[in-house]
């Protein structure tokens, strides 16, 4: 017999009790866990649909086209750039583009959008858009004048596959020019306000009614092969190009940053006040089986066993509750995580709200080993602080008293 | 001098928690000595708990001398006083006290487990000491499972265990029947004879007061009368 079976036994002596605060345990670390990796899957989705359908990895600009986005401010020599950063180890894949602001018409009305002029089979090596496409073809079809628009644009434009579209916008000698392009294919990337605002056609068509001879780029958009080392690709091209503003994901969209992290900190806040619940049910049981057994602990002081041990055993006790709950609460978590890290938690029907910030409504939760091992060690460090108090009522019973107890 | 077990010289103990200050002992002076069977004996508020109580080590006198063993006890501090009852003090309460998730045996080594012996030498004196009480045969029993005398024979053979002075027992028969009496008393008479070892009880029950060879009588703080058979 040891000590630690001691400890263990006499958490089973009140089986109802123990099972409720062990329950109370594993509820709240499967809470924290379960909120902990749905938060991490809603933002990783959110990261992940921006990079690949939006922003990529890193983008190059000239450094005043965010500014003014005129056709001036273009990328010089693009095509031995994107050859020479091909050729850079750490990148993958790097597209050229032409943007143009413009209004994109139809019978029913007009809209302002960011006319984005790509190269199909270049533009699908570095983002998804191709996958977005709900109906109709991606550009590379030998049709005259392709144009692909948002489902969005679509509802709102009256558009369906094949109507003709009027694209109106500014060429090089900087006067009003205008094309007709014909719908090809539909995208929704379930990003309302990127999907609002952009509309894509091939490269060439766009430079040939800018009226330009040579081909023009304002944009080049890379992805990079390991996505934690695209700080340090961005870092290489900065100082081989200084001239060129070069940004990374979170300096394109800050608000990812933002995001991510307003989400770990509500996830902190949230450990803590279920700790502090866990607290308060902890004390609660332990003191109950403190006082309870009274008696037996001032006969335990009485043929000689210390304070320090009596201390000891209540501590034991309490941890034992937590080991048993902190793992089971861990399994749950774990089980029922990976349930829908494979089926994804469906919100379409509050979609409306989320797609409008750019949330896909299918959340596929993230297991995360750094939760569960900062939550289980949250749950050690608050069954400690729980037992103190109990621990401390039982050490300071007098064995005359305490045997005089009923 | 080395065989007297128990000194107590002038104890007086004052409970002044209330209005009117209780004195529960006035000047009790009492020697036990080493292989004796002594039963203290008195009505209630004699007190005969008072002084059971400072024996064992559990309180203090508010004044007076306590020895035990030679060791002035009432000159220890708490911590010190655990550790002396620990190996010094076999105690056996009058509702057994045992712990209830334990075996007999696992009650029976518990103390010489805190005196931190050996797995063999626990082993080997409980099995000794089960045997002493006739439960030889019930050592992985829990108490639940044993009846009132033959817990209160586990409390005894766990009251020996760590080899203590002297066993100090507060009403051991109190919740028992006749035949578990008698048969606890003739365990603990064969082995006070046969291994001389010292018992103090506090007692309202004739049949322990005529199986003692000494009796103790307190009245009001007082020893009324100390007789020996």
């Amino acid at each position: 017999m040891k000590w630690i079976g001691l400890a263990w036994k006499n958490i089973w002596r009140n089986r109802i009790r123990s099972i409720v605060v062990i329950g109370a345990i594993a509820i709240g670390i499967w809470a924290i866990l379960f909120i902990s990796g749905f938060t991490r899957g809603m933002v990783q989705n959110y990261i992940n649909d921006s990079i690949s359908t939006q922003i990529s990895h890193i983008q190059i600009h000239h450094p005043k086209f965010g500014d003014d986005k005129e056709l001036k401010f273009n990328i010089a020599e693009a095509h031995d750039l994107r050859q020479e950063l091909l050729s850079m180890d750490g990148v993958k894949s790097a597209t050229t583009r032409t943007i143009s602001n413009g209004m994109i018409s139809s019978s029913k009305g007009a809209r302002g959008v960011n006319i984005i002029g790509i190269d199909p089979a270049e533009e699908s090596q570095v983002t998804a858009m191709k996958d977005k496409m709900i109906e109709g073809d991606y550009l590379n079809v030998d049709k005259k004048n392709p144009i692909i628009i948002s489902r969005r644009i679509a509802e709102r434009l009256g558009l369906k596959i094949r109507s003709k579209v009027i694209l109106t916008f500014q060429n090089v000698a900087q006067d009003i020019t205008a094309g007709a392009f014909r719908v090809v294919g539909i995208y929704d990337t379930g990003n309302a306000q990127y999907d609002e605002l952009q509309i894509y056609v091939k490269k060439e068509d766009l430079q040939r009614l800018i009226g330009v001879d040579e081909p023009i780029v304002h944009e080049m958009a890379l992805l990079v092969n390991d996505f934690n080392a695209v700080d340090q690709v961005r870092d290489q091209i900065k100082s081989a190009h200084p001239n060129l503003l070069i940004e990374n994901y979170k300096e394109l969209s800050p608000d990812l940053e933002l995001f991510n992290t307003q989400i770990k900190l509500n996830i902190v806040i949230l450990t803590v006040i279920i700790m502090l619940a866990l607290i308060f049910g902890i004390i609660n049981t332990m003191l109950m089986a403190v006082l309870e057994r009274k008696k037996e602990l001032g006969m335990l002081m009485a043929i000689g066993m210390n304070k320090w041990k009596v201390f000891r055993l209540i501590v034991m006790e309490t941890l034992f509750l937590s080991f048993v709950g902190g793992p089971l609460g861990l399994l749950i978590a774990f089980l029922s995580l990976q349930g829908f890290a494979q089926t994804g938690i469906d919100l379409s029907n509050w979609s409306g709200g989320l797609s409008q910030f750019g949330l896909n409504p299918i959340i596929y939760p993230d297991l995360h080993t750094g939760s569960f091992v900062f939550v289980m060690f949250s749950v050690m460090v608050t069954a400690f602080l729980a037992s103190i108090y109990p621990a401390r009522k039982a050490v300071k019973l007098k064995p005359v008293d305490a045997l005089r107890a009923l | 001098m080395s065989d007297i077990v128990i000194q107590a010289s002038e104890l007086h103990k004052t409970y002044d928690e209330t209005a009117v200050p209780v004195h529960a002992l006035r000047g009790v002076n009492l020697q036990i000595k080493q292989g004796e069977f002594t039963a203290i004996v008195g009505p209630s508020g004699s007190g005969k708990s008072t002084l059971l109580n400072i024996i064992g080590g559990l309180d203090r006198p508010s004044s007076g001398n306590i020895q035990v063993g030679g060791t002035d006890i009432s000159t220890l501090n708490d911590n010190q006083l655990i550790d002396f009852r620990k190996d010094n003090i076999g105690f056996v309460f009058q509702s057994y006290n045992l712990i209830p998730v334990l075996t007999a045996k696992e009650n029976v080594e518990f103390v010489m487990m805190l005196q931190g012996s050996s797995t063999e030498e626990r082993d080997r004196r409980t099995k000794e000491l089960m045997d002493a009480v006739g439960l030889g045969d019930r050592m992985h029993n829990r108490p639940s499972e044993l009846s009132g005398g033959q817990q209160q024979r586990v409390a005894v053979a766990r009251a020996l265990a760590p080899k203590p002075t002297f066993i100090l027992a507060d009403e051991p028969t109190a919740n028992l029947d006749s035949t578990s009496t008698a048969n606890l008393l003739d365990i603990m008479a064969r082995l006070n004879k046969e291994e001389n070892i010292t018992f103090v009880f506090s007692t309202h029950d004739q049949r322990v007061i005529d199986r003692a060879r000494r009796v103790v009588v307190l009245e009001d703080g007082l020893i009324a009368s100390d007789t020996a058979s």
